[in-house]
């Protein structure tokens, strides 16, 4: 390969890289690819898949990442290219608009001034070097400070607004690059798992979210207490737990978490999560006698067996489950009466309907149960974040930039003829042309009226004696 | 509940206010446009008084909290939300050209609200996922940037309509003949987007960070984000795709009414369709 062929495959790849196509080729296969994550279910578990689908079907779709799919190669493929594609475009662009930097057009050529769109044209008494000052006084007010020039007895003035908009548009490119920087030290540097902590004990470690590895926190945290409060219809109020961190056993902070107030210490953050019951310490019965139809509480404790008072039977809790079969809490029960073999059933705290079809004397229903919590908390850390909010930030001032601010540059060209002023004024604006429309009118105004007024108050003074 | 009926109410003066409108543009009669620009400015106090007050009604409940929190706040909220911006531009414009277009959605997000077998106009109170401040921020710029994506979507058909009497060569007395002038039209497609699109920025982002105080991750993938993602991306081609001179116009409008159908499947089908972390609405 010759050298001349090679530096045209560079620069056509480096054209085919910042070309506008590949941009909007990108978004499109971007936006197109999105939607498959969002209707195949992600890293769910394999039964659920193959629920589903048939085993060929989610084989086919783990093998091309489907089932991961946000972080599959050929995604961050993607990502990776529109990352290069924003750059090369904004290299490409950042050439021309740095033009108005440090090349500023500060006159303009004759065939421009007749060319240009938005101008005006007066004329006024006297001759422009004798009020000058006047002229830039009324621009400065109107507009902005003007820069003059002279060329052979004609004045050029350059007045621009809003230059710092034409780089909108690389702070919002920038600001995506951030954000996906962010993004790539949160995955790199983070980890994301959970945690169960019942009630009364702590742990040092959570298990990753991706792998089930467990991941050593450096401290322990203890759960306190956990708390749940329901609204009057049932529905959750609020999920507390409190929180201890302990360092080398000593006490370091207590502090309560919520669901929306996490705890952060040392980069790592504890957020509510789920709750459930661990076990079950202590429960009150109803214990209705169909011989007599009489309900008596009798209190109990797990394991032990109780007597039933006023009789010669006794029970048992063998075991509990906090959710039988999505019946709720369940509790198996051994029941022992005189002269029958012990009986062994599961009463049910949201279903006691279900208690009066047991046989025997005794129908058990649960009057309440005294529960030790576990509480499920999410454990994170993730030293990229405050990347992605900086990003987010620079992103929110590109859009201000791009969107509401627009470069707007006026020229005034003052020449002398016959002892009067040709005014001619010309406007630019790269976005809302309407709007400075009425601008240039206003400062057309304002370059008429200041010297005409000073030449009024000069000519008054004069006249007095 | 008295907020509820005025509410109802409300659905039939923007019914009332979309009939006006419609036929302001078939007869051309500015006494027609005047009734129908007065009368949506009532029905919006009134729409704005209705949330007041649910708002007031929640207080006396003991639940007290913003009218923002599930499907049929929002369905309202998104309602006002195209009032309100499309008689901001009325009133900027002084034009009432696209009233036909803009009130019809209006109309139909809060009579949707109304009708709908599956949402339910009760007060609840805030489940603990939604009680922080981050709602009311979250909330407001997103329906914001739907609601200028709908006066987008809206302008956009009214673009592609005039486009297509133009290409047609159909005679200057037909309906789009009335419209603005295409270039004029196409600013405007590009206003309310450039409005929508930082919004809808904003709402993400909000959303991003409460989602960091929540379930303690800014981004994880959720079908709604996911969604929210994929219509940003229109959008972002709609931006792009209008340096080509080949596909500033019929394209362009086209982009602009897709990406409105992902604003509404981000808004509904994510709840309907598809499951995931953001079942309020």
């Amino acid at each position: 390969m010759s050298k001349k062929e090679e530096k045209g495959f560079f620069s056509s790849l480096w054209d085919s890289l910042s070309s506008l196509r590949l941009t909007i080729a990108l978004l499109i296969i971007l936006a197109v690819v999105s939607i498959f994550g969002t209707v195949i279910p992600q890293n769910a578990a394999p039964e659920e898949y193959l629920r589903v689908y048939k085993t060929s079907t989610y084989k086919i779709l783990k093998i091309l990442g489907f089932l991961d799919m946000y972080h599959a190669g050929w995604f961050v493929f993607f990502l990776a290219l529109l990352s290069l594609n924003l750059v090369a475009c904004s290299l490409k662009r950042l050439r021309i608009s740095w033009r108005f930097f440090s090349h500023p057009e500060e006159s303009l050529e004759e065939a421009q001034w007749k060319t240009i769109p938005l101008s005006r044209k007066f004329s006024q008494k006297g001759p422009p070097a004798a009020s000058l000052r006047q002229y830039r006084e009324a621009l400065t007010s109107a507009f902005s400070k003007p820069k003059v020039l002279e060329d052979h007895q004609v004045y050029h003035l350059f007045a621009e607004k809003g230059k710092f908009s034409r780089l909108g548009v690389y702070f919002i490119h920038l600001s995506v690059l951030v954000i996906l920087a962010g993004a790539l030290i949160g995955s790199f540097l983070g980890f994301r798992g959970n945690a169960n902590i019942v009630e009364g004990q702590s742990t040092d470690r959570v298990i990753l979210r991706s792998q089930g590895q467990a991941q050593a926190l450096g401290f322990s945290v203890r759960l306190d207490k956990f708390n749940v409060s329901f609204y009057p219809s049932g529905a959750p109020q609020e999920f507390k737990s409190l929180l201890t961190i302990l360092e080398g056993g000593r006490k370091v902070i207590t502090e309560p978490i919520r669901v929306n107030h996490p705890l952060t210490y040392k980069g790592i953050s504890f957020y509510q999560s789920s709750y459930g019951i661990a076990s079950v310490e202590k429960v009150v019965l109803a214990i209705k006698d169909r011989d007599s139809q009489k309900e008596i509480t009798v209190p109990a404790q797990m394991g032990t067996r109780t007597e039933i008072p006023g009789s010669s039977s006794a029970f048992l809790l063998a075991q509990f489950l906090p959710d039988f079969q999505g019946m709720g809490p369940a509790f198996q029960v051994i029941s022992f009466e005189p002269n029958r073999p012990h009986e062994n059933l599961w009463i049910f705290q949201n279903h006691p309907e279900l208690a009066e079809k047991r046989p025997g004397r005794y129908q058990f229903t649960i009057k309440k149960i005294e529960p030790r919590y576990y509480s499920g908390l999410q454990v994170t850390k993730d030293p990229g974040v405050w990347v992605v909010w900086v990003g987010c930030f620079l992103m929110m001032a590109g859009f201000y930039m791009t969107f509401f601010l627009s470069h707007r540059r006026v020229w005034v060209r003052l020449t002398e003829k016959g002892g009067r002023t040709w005014m001619e004024i010309a406007g630019s604006s790269h976005r809302d042309r309407s709007g400075f429309e009425k601008e240039i009118e206003k400062i057309g105004q304002a370059l008429k009226e200041k010297p005409r007024k000073a030449r009024k108050e000069s000519e008054e003074s004069e006249d007095q004696p | 509940m008295i907020s509820t009926k005025m509410l109802s109410s409300v659905t039939f003066l923007y019914l009332l206010c979309t009939v006006l409108y419609f036929n302001y543009l078939a007869f051309r009669s500015e006494r027609l446009g005047k009734i129908a620009g007065g009368l949506s400015w009532i029905t919006l106090l009134l729409h704005t008084a209705a949330i007041l007050l649910r708002w007031v009604e929640s207080y006396q409940l003991g639940i007290g909290h913003a009218p923002l929190s599930n499907m049929y706040e929002s369905l309202v909220f998104f309602s006002w939300c195209i009032a309100v911006l499309y008689l901001l531009w009325e009133w900027k414009l002084n034009s009432r050209i696209l009233g036909a277009f803009a009130m019809p959605f209006a109309f139909l997000f809060i009579a949707y609200a109304s009708l709908a077998p599956g949402v339910s106009d009760r007060i609840d109170p805030l489940i603990p996922a939604l009680q922080s401040n981050w709602l009311h921020a979250h909330v407001i710029t997103c329906f914001l940037s739907y609601a200028s994506f709908a006066l987008s979507c809206g302008i956009s058909i009214l673009y592609l309509l005039k486009l297509r009497q133009k290409e047609k060569g159909q005679k200057e007395a037909s309906l789009p003949a009335l419209f603005p002038p295409l270039d004029s039209l196409d600013a405007l497609i590009y206003k309310t987007i450039a409005v929508g699109f930082p919004l809808l920025t904003i709402g993400i982002v909000t959303g991003a960070a409460w989602a960091n105080y929540a379930w303690g991750s800014y981004w994880s993938w959720d079908p709604k984000e996911t969604w929210s993602l994929i219509t940003w991306f229109v959008y972002a081609i709609f931006l792009h795709a209008r340096f080509a001179r080949e596909w500033r116009g019929k394209c362009t409008a086209a982009l602009s009414i897709i990406g409105f159908a992902a604003v509404i499947f981000t808004y509904f089908g994510v709840n309907y369709v598809l499951s995931g972390l953001h079942s309020y609405a």
